[in-house]
């Protein structure tokens, strides 16, 4: 067990490998393989994905010790957690209400991922940045996006 | 001669242009701008201004992209000296000196030999590029399917072999990264792969959305939640007081010298570039030194020849890049995704049938040069109190750019999930210690991969065996082949040594 243990980041990437390697293989066993003279689509996907299968052996074969994965910080994981959130916020809101309030909500969403920002603070910037957007890329640019 | 002067002034007539001259300079004011940025690195700054490109023509986009490459090479090395915030390996070479400088007020000398080396080590590239692109397009012309196969391999493999520390996991990523590129329409059989039904993937994935989100994204987030910024050791940053003295000039002449040169041959080779070419470059300095021990204490040589020499290779990256249609590294993965987006076929016929493009590239990159030492040495203040503007407040703006650009590029919300789920992806493989930038080489490269590799079966009629027949080909394949069993070999040998050892130490 212990072998297992001190070696958990490079069996776990192994199987990961594999895992994909695997995936690959059986979607790439929907379409026609086809001959080496005419290749079908699935040839080429099947090549990869065993040669993934043969990488995740190597690994699992040269695995090193490693100690336990290192866990994200919890400065990380909220950085995290709010980036994404502000990704996602913009992708949600941009076509149903325009630039300035998605602009507004996302920026302010990821000035939260930072402990120092306050709320206020990044709604102020959010406004700020939505506005100056707003000149920037619909009326310099003239990009297809509406503001409102 | 007389070509080399009639090329010279088409090149003059695209670059200088008003169009040309604004793009030029818009491209390295804006890659410097970001990529000063501490702790955002060169494919990061790229990716992020990739959209921006897109409604371009071709030529002009690339000029830009250029621009914007050096230019973050050259922001990059001011936050790596000032406050040891490399945003890429590359540049964290030229903070192993350049910071201690900084600590001790030599702040102004560090920068100023930056800016000389860069430009020394940049023009010295693009007169390789002009030098051996023609030459070397003639010769690829006559390349056929298995060259180019041979080739693509040699690429990929060397690219994620040579220089990292973990060899099987940068082949799993170049696996993973030429699947990825799998995804879309096949374009022999019409057979949507990989798409789950999903009709948005029949055009693949978008280069821009997978770029940004497997570098901008992670590097974001990893400073995103920083509470604490560096002090900035700014000395005195005046153009006067930033002048080297003698002594400085005398002790950087030659390995400027050295680093041009050896940055000049690391960067044509495919697969090891910038990276490569700043440590040997600063090995070998560190070795022909009198005084070795000065070295990471602040000796101005360590300044000067890294950075000679990942300037140098990164304009001799562009050879391969020109004229065989082939990238090096990840940054020409992107330069050639962009080519493609713009319709042209990357390979050794675009000098022939481009030259204008081709060579307005190249006057273009001796114009940048030219714009990047005047917007670093006398408008370097602005540079650093660009840096002095609270990470907190800026990142969230970075974050609204970025947003706006990547949805631009195709108006297609997707792309930003597209881009997210690939930022995960890139966290998930710095996590468990998978370079990311062999994923890139390998989506760029996958699909061409696949058709040389199908042509080249279909001319010899399903026999592998006429890879060893071309001598080319096989010649490649054989040096191909010898870094992957090297790589493997050396993996075997001192996997088994050092867990012996180790485990012993975890166990005892």
């Amino acid at each position: 067990m212990r072998f297992v243990f001190n070696r958990l980041e490079d069996i776990f990437a192994a199987v990961i490998t594999a895992g994909i390697g695997i995936f690959i293989i059986l979607e790439a066993g929907n379409y026609r393989m086809g001959t080496l003279t005419s290749m079908g689509p699935g040839y080429f996907p099947t090549i990869l994905g065993w040669s993934m299968v043969v990488l995740a052996a190597l690994m699992l074969i040269t695995s090193r010790v490693t100690g336990a994965p290192q866990m994200a910080g919890r400065d990380q994981l909220r950085g995290m957690l709010f980036v994404a959130a502000a990704f996602g916020a913009f992708a949600l809101t941009i076509e149903r209400f325009g630039m300035i309030p998605s602009i507004t909500l996302s920026v302010l969403l990821a000035s939260l991922a930072n402990e120092r920002t306050k709320p206020l603070v990044g709604l102020i910037l959010g406004l700020v940045t939505a506005i100056v957007c707003a000149l920037i890329f619909r009326l310099g640019l003239g990009l297809q996006i509406k503001a409102f | 001669m007389d070509t080399l002067f009639s090329n010279i002034a088409l090149g003059l007539t695209v670059a200088v242009s008003l169009s040309g001259l604004f793009y030029c300079f818009l491209g390295v004011f804006l890659g410097t701008l970001v990529g000063v940025l501490p702790g955002i690195g060169i494919m990061a700054t790229l990716a992020m201004l990739m959209p921006i490109t897109f409604h371009l023509e071709p030529t002009l986009a690339l000029i830009m992209l250029g621009g914007i490459y050096y230019g973050a090479s050259y922001g990059g090395s001011t936050a790596s000296i000032l406050m040891n915030l490399p945003g890429t390996a590359t540049s964290a070479v030229t903070g192993l000196d350049g910071y201690p400088m900084a600590q001790q007020g030599r702040a102004g000398q560090a920068l100023f030999m930056t800016a000389i080396a860069s430009f020394v080590g940049s023009i010295f590239g693009v007169i390789l590029l002009a030098g051996f692109s023609v030459p070397l397009s003639r010769v690829a012309l006559r390349f056929g399917p298995h060259e180019y196969v041979a080739l693509m391999l040699l690429g990929l493999i060397a690219a994620s072999v040579i220089g990292s520390g973990r060899s099987l996991r940068s082949l799993v990523s170049v696996s993973l990264g030429l699947a990825l590129g799998l995804i879309g329409l096949d374009l022999n059989s019409g057979v949507a792969r990989f798409t789950f039904g999903q009709t948005v993937l029949f055009d693949g994935l978008p280069l821009v959305a997978v770029a940004i989100g497997l570098f901008g994204l992670p590097e974001i987030i990893a400073s995103a939640g920083r509470k604490e910024i560096p002090r900035v050791h700014e000395g005195k940053i005046r153009l006067r007081e930033m002048l080297p003295t003698r002594e400085d000039w005398k002790r950087s002449i030659m390995p400027m010298a050295r680093g041009s040169g050896i940055g000049g041959f690391f960067g044509a080779l495919p697969g090891t570039g910038g990276l490569v070419a700043t440590f040997v470059s600063y090995a070998v300095e560190r070795r022909v030194s009198k005084h070795p021990e000065e070295f990471g204490n602040g000796a101005i040589e360590g300044v000067a020849a890294p950075e000679a020499a990942n300037n140098s290779a990164v304009q001799a990256a562009f050879i391969p890049t020109l004229s065989l249609g082939i990238p090096g590294d990840p940054v020409m993965a992107i330069m050639l995704g962009v080519m493609m987006v713009h319709g042209i076929i990357p390979g050794p016929t675009v000098i022939q049938d481009s030259p204008d493009l081709f060579w307005g590239l190249v006057v273009s990159f001796v114009i940048g040069n030219l714009m990047l030492l005047v917007l670093n040495l006398p408008l370097v203040g602005m540079w650093v109190r660009i840096l002095k503007i609270p990470y907190n407040l800026l990142f969230p703006v970075i974050v609204a750019f970025t947003c706006i650009g990547i949805y631009s590029v195709n108006y297609q919300v997707v792309d930003v999930f597209v881009l997210l789920g690939f930022g995960f992806l890139g966290l998930g493989m710095r996590a468990l210690n998978f370079e990311v930038a062999p994923l890139l080489l390998g989506f760029v490269l996958g699909p061409m991969i696949e058709e040389y590799f199908r042509r080249a079966l279909i001319v010899s009629r399903g026999d592998i065996g006429s890879f060893a027949d071309r001598p080319i080909a096989a010649s490649i394949l054989a040096i191909t082949f010898a870094i992957l069993v090297w790589a493997v070999v050396s993996r075997l040998v001192s996997a088994g040594k050092k867990s012996r050892a180790k485990e012993a130490d975890a166990n005892g």
